[in-house]
């Protein structure tokens, strides 16, 4: 009789062990492994390289400037600070930008003239992506339709028209001026929008994309509104 | 009673080291489980204490605990309500009382023997 009840606890605790054995295997998950292959992290290792080398000209123009403070200390403060707000005016975008770039002109596509469509105003969802696309591929300074984008810039409906920095957009053609920081980089911008799917998505809409040759010497207009500082606040500094 | 832990060690190190896993959404279901196992042993060891153990009533409370349990976590999750806390009051509640009485049989025929060892 004992022996009997003896077998059954055993029987029983193995099974509890077992349970309580997958149990904590369950919850005791192994940490994820890093499955990357070497391409995927050389890729990684890439994007950091680019943003070292971008933070480190970064600190190089900022140390320019402090050298030419330095040297202006005693000459003349007030040219270098001029300098400076003239700079800091020109990358917000309150001043003319001259530059190679290319151009671009939005126009209605051929079959929608040939069909007689009738031609609609761009949505901002579109321009929205194209102003995305110019971005990612070193566009550095741009207009749409002689208004100039700067960090504030708000591209969305109002009362049915598509507007940029509340002033509405042409109906097509109109053209979209864009700078970059070197020739080189407007040739790239330039292939890579010839190349782009946005032109596929522009077409959807019965618009085309004409891209110009990159040129040596565009000229942006400055942003013509005042910006609004209200919510800014100073940093704290390092 | 060393058979019996030797089962528990054996089971523990075959589900170590074979690597089973379920999928994490039964694993409330499994802890339920466990709980109510370990509620029937406890429950065993008293009554094989108090001598009124039933084999029968063992064996068939052990599978029938652990399946009431994880169908009432079941009936839970359908229904939106926790009932598998219910399940894990009960069974913690019963835990307790078990193990208390355990300790309070062992505690007794420890003082028992020690008497009887002083008479002599």
């Amino acid at each position: 009789m004992k022996k009997r009840i003896l077998t059954r606890f055993t029987a029983i605790m193995f099974i509890i062990g077992l349970m309580a054995a997958i149990q904590y295997n369950t919850i005791n998950e192994p940490d994820l492994r890093d499955t990357r292959d070497e391409w995927e992290i050389r890729q990684e290792l890439s994007r950091e390289k680019q943003l070292h080398s971008q933070l480190l000209s970064e600190i190089g123009s900022l140390d320019e400037t402090l050298d030419k403070y330095r040297a202006a200390a005693d000459a003349s403060p007030e040219q270098a600070l001029r300098e400076t707000a003239g700079e800091l005016r020109k990358s917000a975008g309150l001043s003319e930008a001259k530059g190679p770039g290319i151009e671009v002109l939005v126009e209605p596509s051929l079959e929608a003239v040939a069909m007689g469509l009738e031609i609609e105003g761009i949505s901002p969802d579109l321009l929205i992506r194209l102003v995305n696309e110019i971005n990612r591929y070193n566009g550095l300074y741009v207009s749409i339709d002689g208004k100039r984008i700067i960090n504030t810039t708000a591209i969305r409906d109002i009362n049915g028209q598509t507007a940029v920095n509340t002033k509405p957009v042409d109906t097509p053609p109109f053209s979209i001026k864009i700078i970059s920081e070197s020739m080189e980089d407007s040739e790239k911008l330039y292939n890579h929008l010839l190349a782009s799917r946005i032109l596929d998505d522009f077409y959807i809409d019965n618009l085309t994309l004409n891209v110009s040759e990159p040129q040596y010497e565009l000229i942006i207009e400055a942003y013509d509104g005042t910006v609004d500082t209200k919510y800014l606040q100073a940093s704290e500094g390092e | 009673m060393w058979l019996s832990i030797l089962g528990l060690i054996l089971g523990i190190s075959l589900g170590l080291l074979t690597d089973i896993q379920i999928p994490p959404e039964y694993a409330n279901y499994l802890s339920i489980a466990v709980l109510a196992s370990l509620d029937t042993l406890f429950g065993g060891i008293r009554a094989h204490l108090q001598q009124v153990y039933d084999d029968k009533v063992f064996v068939s409370g052990f599978f029938f605990n652990i399946v009431l349990a994880a169908g009432l976590a079941f009936l839970g999750v359908h229904l939106g309500v926790d009932l598998y806390l219910a399940a894990i009051f009960a069974f913690g509640v019963r835990l307790f009382q078990n193990i208390a009485v355990i300790r309070r049989i062992i505690l007794a025929k420890w003082a028992e023997k020690k008497e009887v060892r002083g008479t002599i």
